[in-house]
């Protein structure tokens, strides 16, 4: 197997991952006329106040029904525009972005490109940032793993603290696996940038040891949500759990997608990014040819929900472009 | 010193039940409902801050300047989790985190690492404690309540409760706002999101702009309002706009909204050091009776002024 497709494999692996988690409807929807959400808003009160527990689900009355097949959101795009722009300068990458309307970000690339406008450069930008935390970074830093390259100073816009620990740790572990390296040298990898006093460090400590003990993927489902779960705060996007979550994944699932994957959708707080970051290990992994052949084909094509220009892109261009 | 003290915990306790209805709106909101906040809802009291600042005050009476993370550790385990029974009112994401992270056995720095709220101003609520009973020394007001801190929150979480402690700690010498403001910025790094919008608030009340104040300090594109850099700076706003009086400081941080039970708590802590007991609003220290420890029942039946008197004494045997 080559190293290109590995990286294909990471890139697709992502992208299969990111399809497979529940939010992935709720952000391709947005695609879709602003009146039908605000209906789907209004059936989630009907259901809470009618006291049934039939739940809305992402629905398209009179709008076009293709944005709610399985496929991919946010994450893979984020990965694609990370890979477009691998040779800029980050500050000015995102820069750019600063300046557009028309995008859907994550709360930490919000705070962060308002950062830039007002002037903060990184790694103020990233630091000064409610979601310093968060694991967009860690998205993004499967492009510069795939390329060889550090991810710090992209991770640094965004992010800070476990932000950029998290980035340089899948970085590592993409690196390691696009190399040819198995899924337990990657995960050391990932390791030695994960400094122990961290929450990152700890939790991700924690979740290979309870991974380990449950010994299959799913089996670990239970234990890795008491492990690594309060349930305390309303966004489940802390670099600390889902990367965490990820890793535990891949390495007890030996690097196989089809187990990884799942397993972390099943994690419902993390499922927005975790099965994500857990897709692109186990693709880097096994490399493209090896991924269910459905899950490529419904995964590999953009339908730009979060940067709309990327419509219609085909991540296996993008990946081609880094191997 | 003891009128200081007790003008100090009075005007928090007076910020916390003034802010208490405008907490999470926006100023145009609280103008539309009271043109200008300036009285407490009879009979309502205070919230968390009051509560949290009469257990912090506890723990300084018990243990001094020789207070360690192990001992606060400890007391939350024995004094606030005992006590849990059901909902925890009240309570912030730092303390709500603190308390699952000691529960799944963590100890200090972990505890207040292991959640993503380090950030939030639940340290900063209950720094006022430290100031008083480090009276004139900024740098271990600002010592001792990291000690306190590192159980519940980290990074910026910490740094918010440093100024604000070492803020008081000057502000009890009767020093001018300009100097105790310079006082809380001098006691955190100057490379923190703290200290980087502790000192954009200063430049922007001297423009005396509400919207460049907001624009400096405020993140825009975030749904919570606990976060330490952006309260403490809105508190010492409102302080420095109210040029340190008790009345005027705490209406102003009450009425520019986001977290305003806890900013103006903050800046009522500033100004009743300051300017002492007798420059509280007499028709505010009448709503201030005894905690009802709805958020701490540990605290229940504890009154602010008894809390200033007795931090006052344990500062002085200290000394």
């Amino acid at each position: 197997m080559s190293s290109g497709d590995r990286i294909r494999g990471a890139f697709v692996g992502l992208a299969i991952g990111d399809a497979a988690g529940w939010p992935a409807a709720r952000h391709r929807s947005t695609l879709l006329a602003p009146w039908s959400r605000r209906l789907e808003r209004e059936l989630d009160a009907f259901a809470e106040e009618h006291r049934v527990t039939t739940l809305p689900v992402p629905f398209s009355l009179n709008q076009p029904v293709e944005p709610l097949a399985i496929g991919p959101s946010d994450d893979a795009e984020w990965l694609a525009w990370t890979a477009l722009t691998i040779h800029e300068d980050r500050a000015e990458a995102f820069g750019r972005l600063a300046e557009r309307s028309d995008l859907r970000v994550r709360i930490s690339v919000r705070s962060a490109l308002d950062n830039l406008a007002a002037g903060k450069r990184p790694p103020a930008s990233g630091h000064d940032n409610p979601h310093f935390f968060d694991d967009a970074a860690a998205i993004r830093a499967v492009a510069f793993g795939a390329a060889g390259a550090d991810p710090r100073a992209d991770a640094s816009v965004t992010n800070a603290g476990d932000g950029v620990h998290a980035a340089a740790a899948m970085a590592a572990a993409i690196a390691e696996l696009v190399a040819g390296g198995p899924m337990p040298s990657a995960v050391e990898a990932a390791l030695a940038e994960l400094p122990e006093d961290t929450a990152i460090g700890h939790m991700t400590r924690t979740a290979l040891a309870v991974a380990r003990e449950a010994g299959d993927p799913f089996a670990a489902v239970p234990a890795l949500d008491a492990a690594l779960l309060d349930h305390v705060y309303s966004y489940g996007v802390a670099a600390a759990q889902t990367v965490a979550a990820a890793l535990a994944l891949a390495e007890v699932s030996a690097g196989a997608l089809s187990a990884a994957v799942p397993a972390a959708a099943c994690l419902p707080s993390l499922a927005d990014s975790a099965p994500a970051l857990a897709g692109a290990l186990t693709g880097a992994h096994t490399g493209y040819q090896a991924l269910p052949e459905g899950w490529c084909a419904a995964a590999r094509t953009l339908v730009g929900c979060g940067i709309p220009d990327l419509a219609g892109t085909d991540l296996i261009d993008i990946a081609g472009g880094l191997a | 010193m003891l009128t200081r003290a007790r003008g100090c915990l009075l005007g928090l306790a007076a910020g916390d039940a003034l802010g208490r209805p405008a907490e999470n709106l926006a100023p145009e909101e609280i103008a539309r409902r009271w043109g200008r906040l300036t009285e407490i809802e009879p009979g309502k009291g205070g919230t968390d801050d009051t509560e949290y600042t009469l257990f912090a005050a506890s723990l300084l009476c018990r243990y001094g300047a020789a207070m360690t993370p192990a001992d606060v550790a400890r007391e939350y385990r024995e004094q606030i989790i005992p006590g849990i029974d059901g909902p925890m009112r009240g309570a912030g994401f730092s303390e709500l985190g603190a308390i699952q992270a000691l529960r799944r056995g963590l100890a200090p720095p972990l505890s207040g690492l292991w959640h993503p709220h380090g950030w939030s101003d639940g340290l900063a609520m209950r720094a006022a404690p430290y100031g008083i009973f480090a009276a004139g020394r900024p740098a271990e007001a600002a010592r001792l309540v990291a000690v306190d801190g590192v159980v519940s929150n980290s990074g910026e979480g910490v740094y918010g409760g440093q100024a604000v402690a070492a803020a008081v700690a000057v502000a009890m010498t009767g020093a001018a706002p300009g100097e105790v403001v310079r006082a809380g910025i001098a006691a955190v790094p100057e490379d923190s999101w703290t200290s980087r919008n502790l000192r954009a608030a200063v430049e922007a009340v001297a423009t005396g702009s509400v919207e460049r104040l907001y624009a400096a300090v405020v993140v825009r594109h975030y749904p919570w309002t606990d976060l330490a850099p952006e309260a403490v700076a809105l508190a010492f706003a409102g302080y420095l706009m109210g040029a340190g009086e008790v009345e005027e400081s705490v209406v102003s941080a009450a009425n520019l909204g986001r977290d305003a039970d806890t900013t103006a708590a903050i800046a009522g802590a500033l100004a009743g050091a300051g300017r002492g007991e007798a420059a509280v609003p007499e028709r505010w220290a009448a709503e201030i009776g005894p905690a009802t420890g709805r958020c701490l029942p540990v605290v229940a039946g504890r009154h602010v002024l008894d809390a200033a008197t007795d931090l006052v004494a344990a500062s002085g045997k200290a000394a």
